[in-house]
């Protein structure tokens, strides 16, 4: 690589304690940095292995860390350039002190996704791939793990080849029977070319979809608990997580702030958000928590509206339901355990809103109900299409193009319809292809003609 | 170095590239000589006697608004014109003429004798003389020396031509002409690289033997379009074309004797082009196929000879008088001249700048088939351009390019030198992704200033050019002013027409856009002094940028995001290899092409997204990164 380019440094392991840290840094100064953090000018490192060393803080000759060293050599380094590793122990505030140091010793700090852009530019990854790493790296699930595992292996591409093809079929008819008015090519039959637009419409359409379900995969469903107070959510918070994170009491009110914590329900990263009780207090403090209660109630993806259905408080419950009525939300009818629970009593008296998805009996007591209580959660968003389709859209680039050559295509349709002339449907067609080339490979015009010559015997 | 003659400009070939160079070097102001193996033959046309057709008629629509001279001369040789795809959309229609072949050579030729500037001289060039990277002359056969400050070498298929008919084989330039074969190898010795095509034509048949009832006529247009801006309107007398087939007994008596083809016993093997097809590769090609389609189309008006168009062949000359009278009709029908087959040198277009100068040899311009193409229009438009551009070279002048998004020219000049070229290369209006902006009828718009601008357009077509705009503004100003309502006694016949509502009043310019509204019916909706003020010609151009506005638009968000890179320059003398992770094959690939712009690279076929993505990172990252250093 002749040009030269700064260093840069990050922490490569997530923030927060942890048993290492591992501090990356990539660029020309790299080795130099790596010889005067541990006082050794000389130091010539064996590429690829890993030896341990002490960090010492030049300025003050104070040992900070031992640490495991690797060094990568350019070109043979993820990003291409020359890389140093340094596997540290898990302070934060000691790895904090590291990169500072490797800043003031010239490196500068590096912007989100840039080693993988070094990594692109100098021709160490490509850019599909490079999108797929990231979200490898940011899967926060098996299952997300999964998606992303197959899209770096081009699955997306072979999904998409048949559309494309049948895309390129309809073009090639349309073109043949403009460029080549004079020759004895069969008529066009302009509903069955309608009828092949709309089911290639439909079936781009369904990939789509499954957008949403893909990208809640990668980034998880934020579900947080609404209830008038000392209705249980605290205690369903805890069930749904396994152990005892909200403070439970008998005593209304208790929660005072919002929690938040990750489970997984079937594979898809949940963060579960317990609130206070919903009710107008003159306590201060339980005033400000009840703010909050709402504002994580606006911010959520789904709400669980937890109802005591041992001890109906039809006003007060009315009064929550239609305050959740125009979101998305599912009933917890809980202590179900108890003698006086009836399910019953909430249709007759409360009934369920257009957006409540499900009504659950549940006990966070006994966890009977819980099982429901989670698949009721994925309902909303696992729709048909996710479970039927082997893959799903996770990368928001590929969806703004699907979205695009599914616009497109259904113009043209329309077009055809509206009896307009082949190079007006074309239009649209054309920008599909090239839309869908962005992601599978593009599609020159020697090809179409290419197409065209080797299914019509053109020859005038 | 002595020379017999000096000129600046010599144009080698007076086929239509040749014609065109000449003519257009000359009235720029060049001293020009075009140099030619038979000064009968000039504007020859050695295959189908018609100019035009769907992306071509484009192209000579285009030649004319530059100021050059194929539409002219179609315009008044033409014996059967009829204006392609007249059901469609204003973009892909195109006229397309029948010629009088003899006619045309003779029109041609007067064209070029009434010429100031330009001498006609006929001889056989044996190799170009060079000094220091650059072209001096020419030498003759005879031994002449003719000096040159720039030379357009448009030598058609004559360049070690090989003509064949079953198992014949003969060197020829052209049926009844001799090939040039010193003069192609001294190209070779340039260093130029040269590859070889083969292309091929069908018998000539005696029109007094055939049996005209057998065969469907096909009539020409009642208003015959003309194909130059200048020509007013066709007064000579039109002719038909008839429709023919072939039929199972033919196929069977091909795939009887296919060893008998040259193309399939693998005498030849340079590769022909797939749109024009022999009729022995139309029957091993497409067998599910019953019949084939043919045209017979007449040669000329004092002639019998009849082309059969579709039957393109290189059988032997006694197996296609067999074929031929296997249709019925034709049981009686005497070939007068047999098909055959030709392969030919050409010099790989990648070797050219855009303005159709080699990279190797200053002053050395290729134009027409040598590069790869076929077709007169193809042929023609190269002619004109390589012409100019040799006279400005010569003039001391800036040369001058087109690019793809005003001209058909533009979009052949660029697939030419970006892609080269696999097989004949042909225009489809498919190759331009500005389809809908480059019509045939707005020609004059998108080039008349630079025609004008270069001294090819005189004044008198420069008054008619601007004449057309102000009627073509008037037109556009009427219809949106011109309002038709519900009392009007056309509303409701308007109404049935579109099938839609059209409510209490609604402009002409807003009726245009609704279903089955034609230039007819827009006319007569308008005050009668529309009449006198433009014609429906007017009418129908202005109609067209009005309805295709809305298009252009869509097209233009496709192509906005495509393109967004393609201005990005690729730097001199760039080595693909330090991109890193591109395959081999890429690399060769761009290598090859050469590409100047990230715009060119993308179109060079078989380059993958992941190619291109790591290409434009390392693009953008090596200019930020060079232009960071220089802050």
């Amino acid at each position: 690589m002749a040009v030269q380019i700064d260093t840069i440094v990050a922490l490569s392991t997530p923030p927060g304690r942890s048993g290492i840290g591992v501090i990356r840094m990539s660029g020309f100064d790299s080795l130099k940095i790596l010889r005067t953090l541990i006082s050794v000018e000389s130091y010539n490192p064996t590429p690829n292995q890993l030896s341990l060393k002490s960090l010492i803080d030049p300025y003050t000759a104070e040992t900070l860390d031992e640490a495991l060293v690797c060094f990568f050599k350019a070109p043979r380094s993820f990003t291409g350039e020359d890389v140093v590793e340094f596997h540290c122990h898990g302070s934060p505030v000691l790895l904090r002190t590291i990169i500072d140091l490797i800043l003031k010793l010239g490196a500068r700090l590096a912007d989100p996704g840039e080693f993988s852009l070094r990594a692109v530019t100098n021709g160490r990854l490509k850019l599909t791939e490079a999108e797929a790493i990231r979200d490898v790296i940011d899967a926060q699930t098996d299952t997300a793990l999964r998606q992303a595992t197959r899209q770096l292996k081009g699955d997306i591409s072979n999904r998409l080849r048949p559309a494309k093809e049948d895309l390129l079929e309809t073009i090639v008819r349309l073109e043949s029977s403009l460029e080549f008015v004079e020759e004895d090519l069969p008529a066009i039959q302009y509903q069955k070319i309608v009828d092949s637009l709309r089911s290639l419409e439909r079936d781009l359409s369904r990939l789509r979809s499954t957008f949403g379900f893909g990208k809640l995969l990668r980034d998880g469903i934020r579900v947080a608990f609404v209830g008038r107070p000392n209705v249980g959510k605290s205690s369903l918070f805890n069930s749904l997580l396994g152990h005892g994170r909200a403070i439970v009491t008998r005593i209304p009110g208790t929660t005072r702030d919002t929690l938040a914590e990750s489970i997984v329900v079937n594979g898809v990263p949940v963060l579960l958000i317990d609130t206070a009780g919903l009710r107008s207090s003159n306590d201060e403090i339980e005033s400000i928590g009840v703010e909050r209660a709402r504002r994580a109630a606006a911010d959520a993806d789904l709400l669980i509206v937890v109802v005591d259905g041992s001890e109906y408080q039809p006003d007060e419950d009315q009064l929550v339901l239609a305050e959740v009525s125009d979101v998305r939300h599912i009933v917890a009818l809980n202590k179900s355990d108890l003698p006086n629970f009836s399910a019953a009593t909430f249709d007759r008296k409360l009934g369920a809103h257009q957006n409540c998805s499900a009504v659950v009996s549940v006990s966070a007591k006994s966890d009977a109900g819980l099982e429901s209580l989670r698949a009721a959660i994925l309902e909303p968003f696992a729709n048909g299409n996710a479970r039927t389709e082997g893959l799903l859209i996770t990368n928001a680039r590929h969806h703004d193009l699907l979205v695009r050559s599914i616009e497109a295509i259904a113009s043209s349709a329309q077009l055809l319809e509206d009896h307009a002339s082949e190079e007006i449907v074309l239009i649209g067609l054309h920008n599909a292809l090239r839309y869908l080339g962005e992601i599978t490979g593009e599609t020159t015009t020697e090809e179409i003609l290419g197409q065209i010559f080797s299914t019509f015997c053109i020859g005038k | 170095m002595i020379f017999d003659e000096f000129f600046d400009v010599i144009v080698i070939g007076g086929g239509h590239a040749g014609c065109e160079a000449a003519s257009a070097a000359a009235r720029l102001g060049a001293n020009t000589a075009l140099l030619t193996l038979n000064l009968d033959l000039i504007g020859q046309m050695s295959c189908n006697p018609a100019i035009g057709g769907i992306g071509k008629g484009h192209l000579v629509r285009e030649i004319d608004a530059l100021g050059g001279i194929m539409g002219r001369v179609i315009d008044r040789t033409g014996i059967q014109f009829r204006l392609l795809n007249r059901s469609r959309g204003p973009a892909v229609r195109a006229p397309r003429a029948q010629a009088d072949r003899a006619l045309y050579r003779v029109e041609m030729r007067r064209t070029l004798e009434g010429t100031p500037n330009l001498c006609l001289r006929q001889g056989l060039v044996t190799s170009l003389l060079i000094e220091d990277g650059r072209v001096l002359g020419v030498e003759l056969q005879d031994a002449r020396r003719m000096g040159a400050k720039a030379v357009v070498v448009a030598t058609g298929t004559f360049l070690n031509g090989r003509i064949h008919t079953g198992r014949q084989t003969y060197e020829g330039g052209r049926a009844g002409e001799p090939a040039s074969i010193e003069f192609a190898e001294a190209l070779k010795r340039l260093g130029l690289r040269i590859g070889r095509l083969k292309t091929g034509t069908p018998p000539r048949l005696d029109g007094r033997t055939i049996d005209w009832e057998a065969f469907e006529p096909q009539r020409p247009d009642e208003r015959a379009v003309p194909f130059s801006f200048s020509t007013d309107q066709i007064r000579q007398q039109q002719l038909n074309c008839h429709l023919a087939y072939t039929n199972e007994s033919v196929h069977e008596a091909i795939r009887a004797n296919l060893h008998e083809s040259p193309l399939y016993s693998g005498k030849i093997t340079s590769i022909g082009p797939r749109y024009c097809p022999s009729i022995e590769d139309k029957v091993v090609k497409f067998p599910e196929k019953t019949r084939h389609q043919l045209f017979i189309e007449p040669e000329g008006y004092a002639t019998n000879e009849v082309y059969l168009n579709g039957f393109s062949t290189s059988l032997p000359a006694q197996l296609q008088q067999e074929l031929v009278s296997l249709i019925p009709g034709f049981e009686r029908t005497q070939i007068i001249r047999p098909g055959y087959a030709i392969e030919y040198d050409f010099v790989d277009p990648k070797e050219l700048s855009p303005f159709l100068e080699t990279a190797r040899l200053k002053g050395l311009f290729l134009a027409g088939q040598i590069n790869g193409t076929t077709g007169y229009e193809e042929a023609a438009c190269q002619g004109l351009l390589a012409g100019i551009n040799a006279a400005l070279g010569s003039l001391g002048r800036p040369l001058f390019r087109l690019n793809r998004r005003e001209s058909y020219i533009g979009v052949l000049v660029d697939d030419l030198i970006t892609h080269g070229v696999d097989e004949p290369y042909r225009m489809f209006t498919s190759r331009s992704e500005y389809r809908l902006a480059l019509r045939h009828d707005n020609a004059d718009e998108r080039l008349e200033p630079y025609g004008r601008e270069l001294g090819l357009v005189g004044d008198l077509e420069w008054e008619r050019f601007n004449q057309r705009r102000v009627r073509l503004a008037k037109a556009r100003a009427l219809l949106k002013e011109c309002k038709l309502q519900r009392s009007d006694e056309r509303y409701s016949i308007c109404r049935e027409l579109t099938g839609q509502e059209l409510g209490e009043s609604l402009t002409l310019a807003e009726l245009a856009l609704r279903p089955r509204m034609d230039a007819e019916m827009l006319m007569s909706l308008m005050p009668s002094r529309a009449r006198s003020e433009f014609s429906i010609g007017d009418l129908e151009t202005a109609l067209a940028d009005h309805v295709c506005a809305g298009y252009l638009h869509s097209q233009a968000a496709g192509l906005r995001r495509l393109n967004q890179h393609d201005t990005l320059n690729i730097p001199h003398g760039f080595s693909f290899r330090t991109v890193g992770s591109l395959s081999h094959e890429i690399v060769e690939r761009l290598e090859r092409a050469r590409p100047e712009s990230f715009g060119q690279a993308r179109r060079i076929p078989g380059m993958t997204p992941a190619a291109l993505s790591n290409l434009l990172v390392h693009l953008t990252g090596s200019q930020r990164f060079s232009s960071a250093s220089q802050d």
